[in-house]
């Protein structure tokens, strides 16, 4: 429990931040640097007992393999052997490299890598209303529960109203300092049924905060029309532009001066610098690296993701998203996690293959350059699966074999940025059912992470109509660091 | 001694050539009639150039006799009943206050609502980050900032069996040990162990924790001392008092558990001790807050500006009469009329969403009449074009919500002709919005009952008529009375009980819906005890018409387009303005309430009553506006106006929105983009929905998605992906190199560079190029071996100058 007397008080009539709030909402300045400066100065002025904290921005960046559809955790990261067979399921329980760590025999590789990783076996909430992916996708991802849901049982579309998803945050309050993109969201959308996207874009933050959405396979190769110069454009003429443009504005010093506040030179000069440096886009040119590191990763739109992540995080950027690749509402060919119609053929032959291959090959790569001591990487589902075969928890059918969306425990993968390696950080009861120990909500996870950024995450916004509002009603795992 | 030290602080803190000449008490005598009650008074001195100086910090108060006493926070305490006097010095001046004491041998019963909420209030419990919040904290749930007195006793009482309370010892209650935190709290320690609150609350507990009375310990009215705030400069202090009225006529200083806070802190803040502190001039509101009660004071700081001096500037009608006399008081002089090139682009832009042609520009400039005349021409010119239609219909449309998601493609055309027919008819705005609140039928045959599609709860129409038609947003109100303002969860659904008889039934095509009025089963229920609850006007005091059962709706109508409604002409003139200054006279301009002052209330009311004895004619209203000099004015700030955004003694640039811009580029680069599913011709402008082009430009630059009717759906700010957009992006790219682009034209016909480079000047900013401009331009054409790509350089700069990307 993390509770500093007197803190509360300034949280309660928060007039520092609402000054600083006031400041920064005028939503002129979007990634300009200079809500960034005040904010610093208005975090160091708020939340002093955070800094020094363990762990408190220890990252610069953060990866999230965020495996939508929600994959078992029985069959993954945290096996029953002692259960009942039709709890146990179908795999066995393997030895890892760190003692006392056993994962299911679908991830091997991983368990050579698991002293890098925390495992959290104790994430668990109870669904405030609907029970489906994207209720649950909203709730991990924005750290609230959505309110409209639409005459059909589904959500509501994404709207300008909603709570900003964690990389949307991310990128407004802590915005890159090299020529890059803030917030990159790959190799497709978040999606459940006929809604797409919810929960994964910046809502009142509003647009400029939402990801780059690259939503191509990056095992293949991609097209990246607006960080690549036009071909009737070189750098050269995009220079002399530039010098034009300049000359231009301050032919008229009047506008230029009462335009001020927009920030449009910092815009300007940011975006060429985006185009002409390449940076943002050599660091989705795979091509660069050597055959060796992407077999590692695996030759997969997932694999292949990942190891874009990393090279743009290397570069600079914030927040990477990397959703799993694959929504098929429970069709047994597909690689989708969501096994209702059959678990663990596909576990075993699709899905836990790639993910084995891909995050410990993350881990490896990152650690060995370096890149893992500064990075949070995280990952984890909308929820795990019953633990129970065959029986429905969401009204939905399932097959004798199949699980059904279980948010009541699951796991989560932490690591870097100091993080312990080699840990588990809570526990499930014998049947994975529920936490038995130090129970984590989404929020916490959040919290986590924007803590580790340097993010009090206790921190006052504002939404669209003004109203003040908590970043995350959750609490950071400061245990993570012991 | 006393009076020295005095002396010396006054003279650190104020000006050494400040001499007070005499003091003013308030309020100017007090009465005790309960034991234990502390009163302050304000301390003013007046100087000999009639400044008003706060003197309470330093002011020393000398009870004679034993009446009175003072306390250590400088608060007078009853002592003895009598009558007595308090000697007061302060500024070398010295004055004396009368004060009787009576009622000291009847100490007024301890209660719940009186005495114990206020204090739950003031140190946090019921704030919303605590247990105030929807769920509570940790188990505990009290009323948001205590607005509901008898949930929260009840919580305080039964919750957990009763064992907040330690009866047999009441200082072991656990009520007391979690804020003093003599066991964990989750919220850290709020009370001190042995002060003031922790006393009236061990009081309260040892008395059986009474109730209280709320006929006579509910506050019945809240007062603040001074009720205005005016201070001469920057760095002064004002000592605020807040006081409560009771029933039976006793006062109690509040103070120090009233919620004191500024709007506006970078120009007026709040120190603790309810202490206001003139950060720098301008204006600001701080809004008390004690007990549901509300207050609103006016705070204005100026700063001496030596060697400012008033020069008038013409007046063209009441508007700029209403703008002088405040920038006047304020000392800001106005900036001058912009040119008529800055005024032609920008009233064109403002009226009908798109800059002027080349022709338009040079017949406009070489035009003889003198300048007042001939923009009132333009103004009327453009106000005829059908192009002045499309503009406004894309406003009300977005206000509406027109969109094909919710009302279908059939609807969302049907909603659209009749707002465009309104427009062009220049409907009066309360006929329009009856026909829109009252519409009943086919969405397809009576196309305002769409209003009722996209808002089919009669909570969510509630909420977007008060937002839309009164700018008043109760959406607060739902769960819980508004924080921060006068209305309250009752108000709410009292006035969702207007809607709650509209019912919406299929039609006979598929897309087509039928709204009626219910004959029954329509009540709206109060959330907190199932009660029913009966249509009521926000402001009842009103000459409000009766509200018969079966015509809700025509009722409220009445009461809204009503001249004398105090929302519904400020709302529409209030918006209205916005349009054309980028702000409101009250602004965010759908968000009107008590603390969100107006900065002009003089020219707002003149603007609401011109609009009423106009028979609500929208078109009267904005061209009144237009032909205002303070419309007119120049972007250019002098001295005197530079840091001024909130009085329009100058322009202010804003954004071209998503439509305006993308028009611009088309119109500018002579090319022709092609949007989906609608008739070739189409403009970005006259787009029926936000479906078309959806995630493209416009949706980059701010379109909104329809799906409120707030304006703050809109956005206008600038971002990296925007700019990335125009520098690298399609649509700029491919506009300029259109194969019949204007760039193409002129390369074509061979044009000479002069003419080149007036032309791309004309096109891209309205006007024609200044001379250093043409030698700039000229050479970098002849710098380059390809003319044609010179020229699209040159109006690619010009496309991303900020003179082009705003109305300025």
């Amino acid at each position: 429990m993390l509770t500093i007397p007197g803190r509360r008080g300034r949280l309660c009539d928060c007039r520092t931040r609402r000054e600083f709030l006031t400041a920064g909402s005028v939503s002129l300045f979007g990634l300009s640097l200079a809500p960034f400066l005040a904010w610093q100065k208005a975090q160091a002025a708020a939340a002093p007992r955070l800094a020094g904290m363990k762990g408190f921005g220890a990252a610069k960046s953060v990866i999230l393999c965020f495996l939508q559809g929600g994959p078992s955790h029985l069959d993954i990261w945290d096996p029953k052997p002692e259960a009942p067979s039709n709890i146990r399921g179908e795999f066995k329980a393997i030895q890892t490299k760190v003692p006392g760590i056993w994962l299911s025999e679908t991830m091997p590789m991983l368990g050579e890598q698991v002293d890098k990783c925390t495992l959290i076996r104790s994430m668990s909430y109870t669904p405030e209303g609907l029970f489906n992916h994207t209720a649950a996708i909203y709730q991990m991802l924005t750290g609230y529960p959505p309110d409209k849901v639409s005459p059909s049982g589904q959500l509501e579309p994404p709207s300008p109203a909603d709570f900003p998803t964690a990389g949307s945050h991310i990128s407004k309050l802590k915005p890159p300092t090299e020529p890059v993109l803030p917030f990159v969201e790959l190799p497709r959308t978040l999606q459940e049924s006929g809604v797409i996207g919810k929960g994964g874009a910046a809502g009142f933050l509003g647009k400029a905060y939402d990801p780059y959405r690259l939503y191509q396979d990056p095992n293949k190769p991609i097209k990246l029309d607006d960080l690549t110069l036009r071909k009737e454009v070189p750098p050269e003429r995009l220079k002399d532009r530039f010098l034009l443009r300049k000359g231009l504005n301050s032919s008229m010093p009047d506008l230029e001066k009462a335009l001020k506040s927009y920030a449009l030179d910092e815009y300007y000069e940011k975006a060429f610098d985006l185009v002409l440096s390449g940076k943002a886009r050599d660091a989705f040119d795979l091509e660069k690296e050597p055959d060796k590191v992407r077999e590692r990763y695996g030759r997969t739109t997932f694999g292949q993701g990942a190891l874009m992540a990393r090279r743009l995080i290397e570069a600079g950027t914030r927040f990477v998203q990397l959703n799993w690749p694959a929504v098929a509402n429970g069709n047994p060919e597909v690689d989708s996690w969501d096994t209702h119609a059959a678990n663990f053929k596909p576990l075993k032959n699709l899905h836990c293959p790639v993910l084995d291959r891909t995050l410990s090959a993350l881990l490896e790569d990152m650690h060995q350059r370096g890149l893992l001591q500064e990075t949070l990487v995280v990952a984890v589902g909308e929820f795990g699966r019953s633990p129970r075969l065959g029986v429905s928890t969401s009204g939905n059918t399932n097959a004798p074999d199949g699980r059904d969306h279980w948010p009541y425990c699951y796991t989560a993968l932490i690591a870097g940025a100091g993080i312990s390696g080699g840990k588990l950080y809570g526990a499930s009861d014998q049947t994975g059912s529920s936490p038995k120990e130090n129970p984590v909500h989404p929020t916490d996870l959040l919290a986590t992470v924007y803590y580790t950024l340097g993010i009090d995450p206790d921190m006052e916004i504002r939404n669209h109509l003004n109203q003040p509002r908590e970043l995350v009603k959750g609490k950071p795992l400061v245990g993570l660091w012991s | 001694m006393h009076i020295l030290l005095a002396a010396l602080l006054l003279a650190s803190v104020q000006k050494p050539n400040v001499k007070v000449v005499k003091l003013v008490v308030e309020p100017p005598s007090l009465a005790f009639s309960a034991p234990g009650e502390g009163r302050k008074v304000l301390v003013t001195g007046l100087t000999g150039n009639g400044e008003k100086i706060d003197l309470t910090s330093t002011a020393r108060l000398q009870p004679v006799g034993e009446a009175v006493t003072l306390d250590k926070d400088g608060f007078l305490v009853p002592a003895k009943e009598g009558q007595a006097k308090v000697i007061i010095t302060a500024g070398g001046q010295r004055t004396e206050l009368a004060v009787t004491v009576s009622g000291l041998g009847q100490p007024r019963p301890v209660s719940f609502i009186r005495d114990v909420t206020p204090i739950l209030n003031r140190v946090g419990c019921t704030s919303g980050t605590c247990h105030g919040a929807a769920k509570g904290k940790n188990g505990f749930k009290l009323s948001l900032r205590g607005y509901d007195s008898d949930f929260d006793y009840r919580a305080l009482l039964y919750d957990m069996s009763g064992r907040r309370f330690n009866r047999s010892d009441p200082a072991r209650s656990l009520m007391l040990a979690k804020p003093t935190q003599q066991v964990a709290h989750g919220g850290g320690q709020r009370i001190e162990l042995g002060s003031r609150y922790y006393q009236t609350l061990l009081h309260w507990i040892s008395a059986g924790v009474p109730y209280g009375d709320p006929s006579t310990d509910k506050v019945q009215k809240l007062e603040v001392l001074p009720s205005e705030v005016f201070m001469t400069r920057p760095g002064l202090e004002q000592q605020m008092l807040a006081l409560a009225h009771y029933t039976d006529g006793s006062v109690r200083d509040v103070t120090r558990e009233a919620i004191f806070g500024s709007n506006t802190p970078s120009i007026a803040d709040l120190k603790p001790s309810a202490v206001l502190s003139g950060q720098r001039k301008g204006e600001a509101a701080v809004l008390v807050r004690y007990e549901g009660k509300f207050i609103t004071v006016p705070v204005t700081i100026l700063d001496p500006r030596p060697g400012f001096q008033w020069t008038a500037q013409p007046q063209y009608n009441y508007i700029d009469q209403h703008i002088d006399a405040k920038l006047q008081r304020l000392k800001i002089r106005p900036s001058p009329l912009a040119t008529d090139a800055e005024f032609l682009r920008r009233v064109s832009l403002d009226l009908t969403g798109l800059p002027p042609r080349r022709e338009e520009v040079l017949a406009f400039l070489a035009d003889p009449a003198d300048s007042r005349t001939k923009r009132g021409r333009m103004i009327d010119r453009l106000m005829g074009r059908p192009e002045f239609v499309d503009h406004w219909a894309l406003k009300w449309g977005d206000l509406l919500q027109s969109n094909r998601k919710a009302l279908g493609d059939k609807g969302m055309w049907a909603f659209r002709e009749w707002i465009r027919k309104s427009i062009a008819q220049n409907k009066p705005y309360d006929k329009m919005v009856r026909e829109l609140l009252t519409s009943n039928g086919s969405t397809f045959e009576n196309p305002p009952a769409n209003y009722f599609r996209v808002t089919r709860d009669p909570k969510v129409a509630m909420e977007k008529t008060t937002q839309l038609f009164l700018g008043v947003r109760m959406v607060c109100a739902q769960c819980h009375d508004h924080p921060f303002e006068q209305w309250t969860q009752n108000n709410y659904y009292e006035l969702a009980a207007f809607f709650s008889a509209v019912g919406i039934k299929p039609g006979i095509d598929s897309d087509e819906e039928i709204v009626y009025e219910k004959r029954e089963n329509y009540d709206v229920k109060h959330p907190k005890d199932g009660r029913v609850v009966s249509p009521r006007f926000l402001i009842a005091s009103l000459d409000a018409p009766r509200v018969p059962t079966d015509r809700r709706r025509e009722a409220l109508v009445e009461w809204l387009t009503s001249p004398k409604n105090p929302f519904f002409a400020r709302a529409i003139a209030n918006r209205v303005w916005s349009y054309f200054f980028g702000r409101g006279i009250i602004d965010p301009v759908d968000d009107i309430r008590a603390s969100n002052p107006p900065s002009n209330e003089p020219l707002l009311a003149a603007l609401a009553k011109d609009l009423t004895d106009h028979g609500y004619d929208l078109q009267h209203l904005i061209r009144t506006i237009v032909t205002s000099r303070a419309y007119q004015a120049s972007l250019a700030a002098n001295e005197w106006n530079a840091g001024d955004e909130t009085n329009f003694s100058h322009a202010l640039p804003r954004r071209l929105s998503a439509e305006e811009l993308m028009d611009a580029i088309t119109l500018a680069t002579g090319s022709r983009p092609k949007f989906p599913e609608v008739p070739p011709d189409f403009r970005a402008e006259q787009l029926p929905g936000p479906h078309v082009g959806v995630g493209g430009f416009l949706d980059l630059f701010g379109r909104p998605a329809r799906e409120s009717s707030c304006e703050c759906e809109r956005r206008s700010d600038m971002s990296l992906p925007q700019a990335m957009n125009l520098v690298n992006g399609p649509t700029l790219a491919e506009a300029l190199a259109h194969p019949k682009g204007l760039v193409a034209q002129l390369v074509v016909a061979g044009a000479p560079d002069r003419e080149m480079v007036e032309e791309l000047y004309l096109a891209a900013l309205n006007r024609t190029p200044e001379p250093k401009e043409y030698d700039t331009a000229i050479t970098y054409l002849q710098k380059g071996p390809s003319r044609a790509s010179r020229a699209q350089d040159l109006l690619w700069a010009l496309l991303n100058s900020n003179a082009f990307l705003f109305n300025r």
